[in-house]
């Protein structure tokens, strides 16, 4: 998976210790399986937890998801130990305060990489910003390894309850956060792992509607990277943040109006109220080829879930 | 701002009656177009100054050499800086231009920079790269939704403009320099927009902060200027405001109530800097006036 940009519009996190969850994950067509040792694994379960992953990782990946695992903030050798094996994607780090504890972080996937036959810089670092410390070394953060790819967050419970603000309000209480942390991965050239506020003030995370709204709306913005908890916003998500065929034809139009514009010799012109110039242009083909990614991992992923009902046949 | 390619354009500018014109190599020129335009550039700015507008130069802070060697006269005012990523490409500018002022008979430090802040890095290292120059006089974030790709929200703001809006004006407060812009909403982009939403997009930069803004159509200048320039009725109020205050103080209190609201030093000092901004802002208009008329302006 990593020699393409990645496609991250759904997935799932859950509690790896609890095995109907991870049996049936791969029945739910996300994008990514987030094999979680955080907040959803009791604290005496936490070393029984990690020995789990490497089984579940190629449970949870054979209907095509690639495999996370969120690691606890402090326990991080051994929970690294326990879960770098071969087929996992992606390391989420909690809480993430200082570009140092990145850099840690990249030294052991590193050495655990070799050790186990992994090819060098294949596990990805997420790093969560979820504190106003977080906030204020985003920067830094997101600078300290090539592992980080994607680069999000200063939202969410922990983030409220490290500010001291209310989590279900009508309005955006993490705007200085949010932009922060955005504007350092668009300076860095990362994937921004953010979304426009929309008011949630019941809480509801399993509501298919406002999973598609919400999607639909970050992707409209230019956002492509999803995640919940609830199956019923994978399917929503997953549609939410792929364009409509409607948009892939408009987007060829705009491109052929713009073939036309280069030939006159002007840089930019109205049609039918739209603006046509060379960022109409560069936004139509960034929406293209993504388009063309997610057609493939829908691929991927169609394929791998029939190799499983075949053997399973 | 007229594209430095459409000299007829740019020459007939100051009669919008915009405050500055703004001769663009950058946004709205042709890539096969640049050489050409950048010829003939020094013509047009010294065509453009006889009417007593202030020119500035809109260059590409990655073909630096090419445009600044294509504008630096003493006829400009200074030049506007986009595309800027690094500190390193502020001093290069600066130095080019200290360079250039000496060979072409300018006295040194006379001509001003604006930087553009629409990369993302630029935003980022804001403070730093603003920070990199004594010749800077204003900050912009240009057409940063455009060089950022950042797009309308649900609710027709762009994503990440207040942030970033917030972050140039407070960085300009701490350098010490205006901010220029406005705070435009969808369908406005890339300072393209009718009449009418100019207007509002001036009347809530002001608002936030900015100083005025760049536009890109003739039928933007008058709204723009409508907007950033305070209503006679807001003068009127703030001179009844510094009134009563100047009698409360008179009277040996610090503040005074008016109605609901508290009168205090703070309160009649933003009255004060109103009633010197709308006369500044008469002064100016009369002097374009008198200028475009070709009465004698005097020196400000």
């Amino acid at each position: 998976m990593a020699d393409h940009i990645a496609v991250h519009r759904s997935g799932l996190t859950m509690p790896v210790v609890t095995p109907r969850f991870i049996d049936n994950a791969w029945r739910r067509g996300c994008d990514f399986i987030n094999m979680d040792l955080e907040d959803s694994v009791p604290q005496h379960t936490k070393g029984y937890a990690r020995t789990l992953i490497k089984d579940a990782i190629t449970n949870v990946t054979k209907g095509g998801a690639e495999a996370f695992t969120r690691i606890n903030h402090d326990l991080v050798l051994a929970d690294l130990e326990g879960i770098i094996w071969p087929g996992l994607a992606k390391v989420n780090y909690p809480k993430a305060e200082y570009g140092e504890e990145i850099q840690l972080l990249d030294r052991i996937i590193s050495r655990l990489e070799q050790e186990r036959g992994i090819r060098p810089g294949t596990v990805e670092i997420g790093a969560d910003i979820e504190t106003s410390v977080g906030v204020a070394n985003a920067y830094d953060i997101a600078a300290a390894s090539p592992r980080v790819r994607e680069f999000g967050g200063a939202g969410g419970y922990d983030m409220s309850r490290d500010l001291g603000v209310e989590m279900f309000v009508g309005f955006d209480q993490f705007v200085y956060g949010k932009g922060e942390v955005e504007l350092a991965a668009l300076a860095l050239g990362l994937e921004p792992h953010t979304a426009p506020f929309t008011a949630n003030t019941t809480g509801s995370v399993g509501d298919p509607d406002r999973a598609f709204r919400e999607a639909e709306a970050a992707r409209k913005c230019g956002f492509r990277v999803g995640g919940g908890l609830h199956p019923n916003v994978v399917e929503p998500q997953t549609r939410g943040f792929t364009p409509t065929q409607e948009e892939v034809d408009e987007a060829h139009q705009v491109l052929e109006q713009y073939r036309q514009l280069e030939v006159s010799g002007e840089t930019w012109a109205e049609t039918d109220g739209n603006i046509i110039d060379r960022y109409e242009a560069a936004r139509a083909r960034k929406l293209l080829a993504w388009s063309k990614l997610c057609a493939a991992r829908d691929q991927e992923k169609a394929e791998a879930f029939a190799r499983v009902e075949a053997a399973e046949a | 701002m007229a594209p430095a390619s459409q000299p007829e354009r740019a020459v007939a500018a100051p009669k919008s009656n915009t405050d500055v014109v703004l001769l663009d190599l950058v946004e709205f020129v042709a890539e096969q177009d640049k050489p050409s335009a950048r010829e003939g550039l020094v013509e047009i700015v010294r065509q453009v100054r006889e009417s007593g507008t202030d020119v500035f130069a809109l260059v590409d802070s990655e073909l630096l050499y090419a445009d600044l060697h294509a504008c630096v006269c003493p006829e400009l005012t200074g030049v506007v800086v986009s595309h800027l990523e690094s500190v390193a490409q502020v001093e290069e500018a600066d130095s080019l231009i200290s360079k250039l002022e000496d060979e072409r008979g300018i006295p040194p430090g006379t001509l001003e920079m604006v930087f553009s802040l629409d990369t993302a890095q630029a935003n980022q290292d804001a403070f730093e790269i603003a920070s990199a120059s004594r010749r800077i006089t204003g900050l912009t974030l240009g057409r940063a939704e455009l060089v950022m790709d950042l797009r309308p929200e649900p609710s027709g703001e762009i994503h990440l403009m207040q942030y970033l809006m917030q972050k140039l004006i407070t960085v300009a407060g701490a350098i010490g320099v205006p901010a220029y812009g406005a705070w435009w909403r969808t369908p406005d982009r890339g300072l393209l927009a009718t009449p009418e939403n100019t207007g509002e997009a001036a009347l809530r930069g002001r608002a936030i902060g900015f100083k005025g803004s760049f536009c890109v159509l003739e039928n933007q200048v008058a709204p723009m200027n409508q907007g950033f320039t305070p209503s006679a009725q807001e003068a009127t109020e703030a001179g009844k405001l510094l009134e009563s205050y100047r009698a409360a103080v008179s009277e040996g209190t610090a503040s005074i109530r008016q109605g609901d609201r508290i009168i205090d030093s703070g309160t009649a000092l933003r009255a004060r800097l109103l009633i010197d901004r709308a006369a500044a802002c008469e002064a100016h208009d009369k002097a374009k006036v008198d200028a475009l008329a070709g009465r004698p302006v005097p020196a400000p």
